[in-house]
This record gives structure tokens, C-alpha cells and sequence, in this order.
């Protein structure tokens, strides 16, 4: 433990001074862009460990996402929806919702920003234009429940919600869902997250559990999916069953890390059913995960979720690691076949 | 040439010790149970290379060499699996004790009546360091006059077989007595079950996941099931017995396969949380009973009761949830504090606020239960 760089990864500085609701990586640098219950979005320097930038909005923010480098979006408990511009430190409002918006995400496939709102809806924004909310938005889609997860892969867009629905979108004809889901596992989700290779999405649940599921609606396709348990422990006779906060994947090998309000970060390998690795312990919930565009970082947002209730004296903190090829890759097989 | 192209009937070994077995199956359990099993937590793993990997990142010990391997055979690099992955050369020296007895012919067709009067064969020569100190819980050899048959891709194999002689009888009752008292030590950890909310909360199924041989399922599967346990990173607490189970839960079929390529392929490395308190059950039925039930973090039935989905289920002591208000999120239950509350468009934040609180009154008086 006592190292150059500890067991949890390299703490950044200037941490948000509250809980941590999203933190993603850019696409094409090591930047990362956090969003906190503090009202803040951060943008650090991930390499440098420097914050480069501070948007604040009027409520807490409860999730952000990157545009560019030089720009992102951050949708807040104030109702809005945000763009920021990094270089100039300047940001403004495309649009409302009617209540807090819980999710954000841009599609570079349809050149659009998608919101999920806890006002029981989804809008598609168009970014490019100018303030105003005539000429933004592109849509407002009515959903079944308050909207509490969204995913992307290509055109398709994975909607969670309260009630345990998921709805499942084409960006290209977003009238009518592609299909209208009820999740698989039967407790609240708390995240969905899409494969890399578009063929299904990963929906974990306040309940340990994480269903991996595939789009295709074939018999063989719907054969192959499954949930497992994760993120529990056993103590004085109970079985404690923590929820699982956040899903990201590598980007390169296609397995997932998880993490919940145990404190801890799996790395799974989900076409073999495997656990890969598991990390050292985080000092609170791991509120949220992202990898690094080449993979080789994961930060790590080490922040209470409100699990327990109202906590003081709760340290927030962001941890960035390297990320060893033998975490993530999938294993081969461990024995060669037998000689003929 | 040989009668046998394959080696089916013939005697298998193990690579770490020598010790001959006549089935592969029981030669892997053996190897789980004396040379691949962790000496912190006892879980047993699948390969060497997994077992070193466990201890390192589990109990942050390195593990440089296989317990109780004879000298040379320590290394925890070589891959073994049963009888797959042993070396050539070692494979070669192993059988090569009867062609030295037998120098003027090429190719073998019986073993002389007075090699068995011989006594014990010498060990073959392993790579390595032979004067490294041998362990002390070297295990015995059980039957040293028994010579080795061939292996089929090294030397030809002889037309008869040897599992007919006398002293090879000793040897298939040591490995299912070698696992018996393993299996308390597994189930001490779960609790005493509450049958009837443990289905509700975990649906298992029910008796055995299908296997061909009935005889070979029966000692295989409890090692599986502990496997399992000890996989996940909490034991298992509400394996319902099998006499107390009321109902047959459906269960989607392919998580049986799955159970079955989990125990054949499992080097999953696992976080060992702090043992529960131990409660007394019959340890075979229960090890029994929650193969399925825990069959490791990537597998879990997904529930097929839509009614129940919603409710939250009254669980009892055995499982507790973290979080258990379905009425709402985490996020939206901080929402509801003063300090996050929005002061711009306090129209419609009031508004949001009463139907947040009016929520919080609900799940408090339906949902949440005191444990």
C-alpha cells in the first residue's frame, strides 16, 4: 500500500465537494469531465492530475457527457440542460425539462443529445444551434416511468426507468420504442450500460445483480442471456446485498467493470461467464466508472450514494488507475487440448 | 497394433505426486483438493496458475510453489488440468521405466509375471532441482508393485488391462474419503436456512442440474457446489433443502449447461469475505442442495414471477438489502434533503417536493420493514 502510486489508483486533486453522480473520459483525450451534487462539472486533466475547468449550475448536477474536448453537456436538479465550453469557461441552456433530468447522452450516430428526465420523459436535442428552445429540440418522448438510465451504441438507445421498464430506441424513428421491455431482474434498476458491439446491453439492480441481455429477439439470441449476483457479502449470519451503481466497459476487450456500494470494482469477462479481477477496496460506494478511450485508465468515483441514508463526514474522491492488460483481458483457456 | 486406440480404461496419474487414479475425474478432484487448494480460505481452484493468482490477490501472499508436489514439480508456471498439460518429457520419463526394463524390444506387449515380484518402481527424474527438501505431507503411495501402463501417443498399448490386479482396489475409496471431510468445514459457514422466504428470494432449481453417468454425479457434484460457494463473494445463505422444498420453481434452461461449464472451467479468482456464523446442517445434503443455488457470481436464474417483481420481498434475516425503497432512487431520495433543494422555479420544485414526499410517506408505510 505505501507506494508511489497507491492501491486505489492516483487520487486527483480538487475533488468535488459533495457526492459524485457521473465522471465519464473523453473520447480523444485523457480529460474527464465530473458532475457532482456540490452543483459543480469539473473538467480535469486526468494525466496531469490539474482541473482545468468548473461549470456551475444551480442545482446538483446529476450527470454530464462530453460533446468534443472543447465542449460538453451536464443536466441538473434545476431542470436544465446545459452546454459548456471548455476553452472559454462560458456555458448556456438548451432547453428544460419539467423536472429534474437524471441522464444525458450524445449520440456522434445521430449528431443528437438525448435526456432522461424524472418528468417521465425523453428529449433529443439538436446542439448545434443557438440558445433557445424552439430551435433545439428535436423531440420530447413520453416514457412509462421517471427515467433513471440511458445507453448508446450506434443508433440504439436503451432506456431505464422506475417500474423496472426498459424501452429500446432507434434513434432514426424515435415515434415509437423498438421495443418495450420489463427488466429481467426484479428489483430497481440502477444502470444500464450497452455493449460495445451492439448486440445487447448489461442492466444491473439496487439487488447485486447484473442481467446481461441482447437485442436480438431470436430464440437463439435470447437463449444466451443470464444475470448473475455480484457485489454482497456474508456477515453475522446475513447476507448483505449491495446495489450496483455503475457499468462501464473496456474498450477494447469488451469486458466490464461494476461497481457498487460495497466499495469494490469487479472486472468481469461476460461472453465466458467469468470474474476477471476484483480491486482493492474503495473507502466509500463506487458511485460511478469509466475507461479511458484506449483503455488503460479507469477512473474511479469513490463517493457515498445515499444508500444509508443522510451520512456526515463522507470523503468524495476520484481515483484514476492503470489498468494491467491481465484485468481486463479475457483469459484463454487453461489447458490445451489434448494431443491426438 | 495395440487392441486400445484410445486410453479410456487405462490408470491415470497425478503429475504433482504420482499417485495413479482410474478415473480422470477423481485425478482432478484429487488435484483441487491436495495441490490446487488456497491454505488461507481452503477454496479449491482449478489449475496451479489459478490457485497462485487467489492467494496473491485475495490474501496478498505469493504462492511460489504447488503444495505437496514432489521435488522438481513445484512449479507453478505448467498449466496441469487432470492429465492434460503434463509436460512430454515427463509424460515420456513416466512410462519410459517399463522400456528400460525392457531394452531388447521396441515394441511392448506384456509386462513380465516377475516386474510385479520387483517391488517399486523408481521415481521417474522430474526437471528441476532434485535435492530440493521433499514435504512433509509427501502422500503415500498406496500401491508400489502396481507398474504404470502406457501412455497410447508415447509408447504402444498393452492388450491388457491392469486395474484387474489386487492393490489397485485400495485406491478409488481414497479419493471420495479425502473430500468427505472437507465438505463441514465448507458448510459451516451458512446460516441455518428459512426455507419458505429463501424461495421467495432465491429462486434455485430445483433438484439436480442433468448429468449423463448418475454414478459419477453424485461425488462430483458437491465439489461443484463448493467450488461455486466459495466464488462468490458471500457463502451462499438460503440453500433450501431438498425434503423442505414446496414448490417447483421454473427455471430457464440454460443455466443448467451453464453450471456445468462453470465446474469444468472455473479459475474465476474471488474476494473471500469474513465467514458467517457457522450453523449446524447435514453437511452433504446442504453442500448438496446449493450447487445450484450458488452457482457463482456469473450465474443466476432471472426471476419468472412477473407478479412479485414489484414488491419488495419480506425477507427474514437471510438476505438484506442495501437499498430496498423500489418506490424510488437513491438519487431521488437525496433529492428530498433541504440542502439540494432548487431555488430557482420554486413553482415547480414545490410541486415535485410534495409528490417526493408524498412517495417517501407511502414506501415508509407500504415498503420498508424494520429488520
Amino acid at each position: 500500500m505505501a507506494s508511489a502510486v497507491p492501491a486505489t489508483g492516483r487520487e486527483l486533486s480538487n475533488p468535488p465537494l459533495d457526492g459524485i453522480t457521473n465522471l465519464r473520459f473523453s473520447n480523444h483525450s485523457d480529460h474527464l469531465l465530473v458532475s457532482s451534487w456540490d452543483k459543480s462539472v469539473r473538467l480535469y486533466d486526468a494525466s496531469a492530475n490539474v482541473l482545468r475547468g468548473e461549470f456551475m449550475h444551480a442545482g446538483p448536477v446529476l450527470d454530464c457527457c462530453f460533446h468534443d474536448d472543447s465542449s460538453g453537456f451536464s443536466v441538473a436538479a434545476d431542470n436544465t440542460v446545459r452546454r459548456l465550453v471548455f476553452s472559454s469557461n462560458k456555458e448556456d441552456i438548451l432547453g428544460r425539462h419539467d423536472a429534474p433530468v437524471r441522464c444525458v447522452e450524445y449520440s456522434y450516430a445521430a449528431g443528437q443529445l438525448i435526456t432522461g428526465s424524472w418528468d417521465k420523459t425523453l428529449k433529443c436535442w439538436d446542439p448545434r444551434g443557438a440558445s433557445g428552445q424552439e430551435r433545439t429540440l428535436v423531440g420530447t418522448y413520453p416514457q412509462a416511468e421517471r427515467v433513471y438510465s440511458l445507453s448508446l451504441v450506434g443508433h440504439r438507445l436503451v432506456v431505464a426507468t422506475a417500474g423496472r421498464h426498459v424501452n429500446i430506441y432507434d434513434l432514426r424513428n424515435m415515434s415509437q420504442p423498438e421495443q418495450r421491455r420489463e427488466s429481467s431482474l426484479k428489483y430497481q434498476t440502477r444502470c444500464v450500460h450497452c455493449y460495445p458491439n451492439g448486440t445487447g446491453y448489461a442492466l444491473s439492480s439496487v439487488e447485486g445483480r447484473v442481467a446481461m441481455e441482447f437485442f436480438d429477439l431470436s430464440e437463439a439470441s435470447q437463449a444466451k442471456k443470464y444475470a448473475f449476483k455480484c457485489h454482497r457479502k456474508s456477515e453475522a449470519g446475513r447476507d448483505i446485498v449491495y446495489p450496483v451503481n455503475a457499468i462501464a466497459f473496456h474498450p477494447i476487450y469488451g469486458t466490464f467493470a461494476t461497481g457498487g456500494c460495497d466499495g469494490y470494482v469487479n472486472v468481469w469477462d461476460g461472453n465466458n461467464k467469468k470474474r476477471l479481477y476484483q480491486y482493492s477496496k474503495y473507502p466509500t460506494s463506487v458511485a460511478a466508472l469509466s475507461f479511458s478511450r484506449d483503455g488503460r485508465l479507469l477512473a474511479v468515483a469513490s463517493s457515498y450514494t445515499f444508500e444509508d441514508g443522510p451520512k456526515s463526514q463522507e470523503q468524495d474522491a476520484i481515483f484514476v488507475r492503470s489498468v494491467n492488460e491481465i484485468e481486463v483481458k479475457p483469459k484463454p483457456k487453461v489447458y490445451p487440448n489434448p494431443p491426438v | 497394433m495395440g487392441k486400445k486406440k484410445k486410453r479410456v480404461s487405462s490408470k491415470v496419474w497425478c503429475y504433482y505426486c504420482d499417485r495413479e487414479f482410474d478415473d480422470e475425474k477423481i485425478l482432478v478432484q484429487h488435484q483441487k483438493a491436495k495441490h490446487f487448494k488456497c491454505h488461507v480460505c481452503h477454496k479449491k481452484l482449478s489449475t496451479a496458475g489459478g490457485m497462485a493468482i487467489h492467494v496473491l490477490q485475495v490474501h496478498k501472499e505469493s504462492v511460489t510453489k504447488v503444495p505437496n508436489a514432489k521435488p522438481g514439480r513445484e512449479s507453478t508456471d505448467i498449466e496441469i488440468y487432470g492429465m492434460q498439460g503434463i509436460p512430454p518429457d515427463i509424460l515420456a520419463a513416466h512410462y519410459g521405466e517399463e522400456e528400460d526394463d525392457v531394452p531388447s524390444k521396441a515394441a511392448k506387449v506384456d509386462i513380465p509375471p516377475t516386474q510385479l515380484v520387483g517391488g517399486m518402481i523408481p521415481p521417474p527424474l522430474g526437471t528441476g532441482y532434485p535435492s530440493r527438501p521433499a514435504l512433509p505431507t509427501m502422500p503415500p503411495v498406496y500401491n508400489p508393485a502396481v507398474p504404470v501402463p502406457p501412455n497410447a501417443w508415447v509408447v504402444p498399448p498393452r492388450p491388457q488391462p491392469w486395474f484387474s490386479q489386487p492393490p489397485v482396489v485400495s485406491v478409488p475409496p481414497a479419493a471420495p474419503y479425502t473430500q468427505q471431510p472437507l465438505f463441514p468445514v465448507q458448510n459451516v459457514r451458512p446460516p441455518l436456512p428459512a426455507t419458505a422466504p429463501a424461495l421467495q428470494t432465491q429462486i434455485t432449481p430445483p433438484g439436480l442440474p442433468t448429468s449423463a453417468p448418475v454414478p459419477v454425479s453424485q461425488p462430483l457434484f458437491p465439489v461443484v457446489g463448493n467450488n461455486h460457494t466459495t466464488t462468490q463473494s458471500s457463502a451462499f445463505s438460503a440453500p433450501p433443502l431438498p425434503s423442505s422444498v414446496p414448490s417447483v420453481t421454473p427455471v430457464m434452461s440454460t443455466n443448467v449447461p451453464v453450471d456445468t461449464h462453470l465446474s469444468s472451467n472455473s479459475s474465476v479468482t474471488s474476494s473471500y469475505q469474513a465467514i458467517g456464523v457457522p450453523g449446524g446442517a447435514a453437511s452433504n445434503s446442504h453442500s448438496y442442495a446449493s450447487g445450484p443455488n450458488t452457482g457463482g457470481p456469473s450465474i443466476g436464474p432471472p426471476p419468472v414471477i412477473a407478479n412479485k417483481a414489484p414488491a419488495p420481498q419480506p425477507a427474514t434475516n437471510e438476505v438484506y438489502l442495501v437499498w430496498d425503497d423500489e418506490a424510488m432512487s437513491m438519487e431521488e431520495r437525496r433529492m428530498s434533503l433541504p440542502k439540494y433543494q432548487v431555488h430557482d422555479e420554486s413553482s415547480q420544485m414545490s410541486s415535485i417536493d410534495a409528490a417526493i414526499d408524498k412517495r417517501i410517506l407511502e414506501s415508509r408505510l407500504a415498503g420498508r420493514m424494520a429488520f
